[in-house]
């Protein structure tokens, strides 16, 4: 922790904070959002949160920021001047805006001091999983055996929310022929008809390492920040870099609507379904510690370590599909034929 | 200066929250409501990861942690971050995705209907 660094970025992050909101083309906004993101992942890294920091370089920074540019360029791009006379939402924004600080102020006073190592919040349960961690699991890093070990359940749930998340956005964007009850927009794309040789090129190159480096954040998870989470996303954003350079078509080819549903199950399944399988071996859901009577040669510390690359590999086959499927419906109005 | 730095990320995080707040109230424009949703989440997840920071400590990956035999190694909480507010700060950053996702589904959703995304254009078409 180098409090220099932190002020510094700290300062220039709220600079982007305030560019993001006001700043009147769409377009723009998005990109200065996606700088604020990387801001904030440099402040994690300080700050020790490596794992936060590799989470929000890959979704923060980079797949929200292409989701923000794919809608800029189905809707409009430019923000309008309000009409003269509506000055009161305004206002009381900033009056509820105002308020709030001053209350959220007078609770700070009572903080621990920032990097304090007696405050309250790691003196009670966090020492144990940084103590246990290597003997429980033998997984070093405390991040992971927390995401995927003690706090299974947890996990498992928000994997689903994201399940949720892609249902949701499938549900409300999607459209067949026969089922359309209104005239769909065309999806702008740019891609159509521009064919640049130099950037097709690039993403082809560059998607199968991405993709055996996404394998490897899943994989190595337990000994480095990383995992399903992380990789899914970063298997995720490769499709998307092909669907942006090439057309939806060839994406949609590999990853149709189908297949990302049906992928977005397993994962999901496959989460839910090592918890079960512990539970029928006679322990508790998600104790993966009885996984040893089934796999051969390891110990009940070992195999919770393989129940756990077990469950990253479900969260990151979930995640990939979500992000998949939330990008093409978003960038196609639904349609999937042809987009940004 | 000391009692600077032992505040400053919190008083970073409220004007965050006050900008993040402000935007979903008063903007005009809806997209840039779902940008000052997305600020008061990293807001919130600023607060959290400014309590797991320790002075003098590193990151939560235990070190020599490699192999077998060191699994009885002595083990100080002290030295490392707090690994649980990441934890819950990692998911909650995937789950914003997908709350993005949908919100930005529903704006395309609104855009399809009305046409325009300004909040006060959407509201003269519901009269």
């Amino acid at each position: 922790m180098i409090w220099q660094i932190d002020l510094s970025v700290l300062t220039l992050v709220v600079l982007c904070a305030f560019a993001t909101i006001m700043v009147k083309d769409l377009l723009s906004a998005a990109i200065i959002f996606g700088a604020y993101s990387f801001l904030m992942c440099l402040l994690w890294t300080e700050m020790g949160a490596v794992d936060v920091a590799f989470t929000e370089a890959s979704v923060g920074a980079g797949v929200s920021t292409i989701l923000f540019i794919a809608i800029t360029f189905q809707t409009s791009r430019t923000v309008k001047k309000r009409k003269k006379g509506r000055y009161a939402a305004k206002i009381l924004g900033l009056l509820a805006a105002v308020i709030m600080g001053l209350v959220l102020l007078a609770a700070e006073a009572h903080f621990p001091g920032f990097g304090d190592p007696g405050s309250p919040a790691s003196l009670h349960l966090s020492p144990y999983y940084i103590t246990h961690t290597l003997a429980d699991t033998a997984v070093p890093n405390a991040v992971t055996s927390v995401l995927a070990d003690y706090r299974g359940f947890d996990t498992m749930f928000e994997t689903a929310v994201i399940f949720t998340a892609g249902l949701a956005v499938i549900a409300i964007l999607r459209r067949v022929k026969q089922a359309d009850r209104c005239e769909l927009p065309e999806p702008v794309t740019i891609s159509e008809g521009y064919e640049d040789t130099i950037i097709r090129f690039v993403s082809r190159q560059l998607v199968p390492f991405m993709q055996l480096f996404a394998l490897y954040v899943v994989a190595h998870g337990h000994h480095s920040p990383g995992g399903g989470f992380q990789g899914g996303v970063i298997l995720g954003a490769s499709f998307i870099l092909l669907a942006i350079s090439y057309d939806l078509n060839l994406v949609t080819s590999r990853m149709s609507e189908k297949t990302n549903i049906m992928l977005g199950n397993i994962g999901v399944l496959i989460y839910a379904g090592i918890g079960v399988i512990a539970l029928l071996l006679g322990a508790n859901f998600l104790d993966y510690s009885i996984l040893h009577k089934i796999l051969p040669a390891t110990g009940p510390v070992m195999a919770r370590s393989h129940g756990m690359l077990g469950i990253e590999i479900g969260v990151a086959i979930a995640v990939m599909a979500i992000v998949i499927a939330i990008y093409l419906n978003l960038s196609s109005h639904g349609k999937l034929d042809k987009g940004l | 200066m000391e009692a600077i730095v032992a505040e400053y990320n919190y008083w970073i995080y409220i004007l965050l929250m006050m900008i993040g707040l402000y935007a979903m109230l008063a903007k005009n424009n809806l997209i840039k409501k779902v940008i000052g949703m997305s600020i008061f989440q990293t807001a919130i997840i600023l607060f959290y990861v400014s309590i797991s920071a320790k002075r003098e400590a590193t990151i939560p990956i235990i070190a020599h942690g490699h192999g077998h035999d060191t699994a009885h190694a002595v083990v100080e909480a002290a030295q490392y971050a707090n690994p649980l507010p990441h934890v819950l700060m990692l998911t909650a950053i995937v789950v914003s995705v997908g709350t993005l996702g949908v919100a930005l589904a529903i704006c395309l959703a609104i855009h399809r209907r009305y046409n325009t995304l300004e909040e006060d254009e959407i509201q003269e078409q519901l009269q």
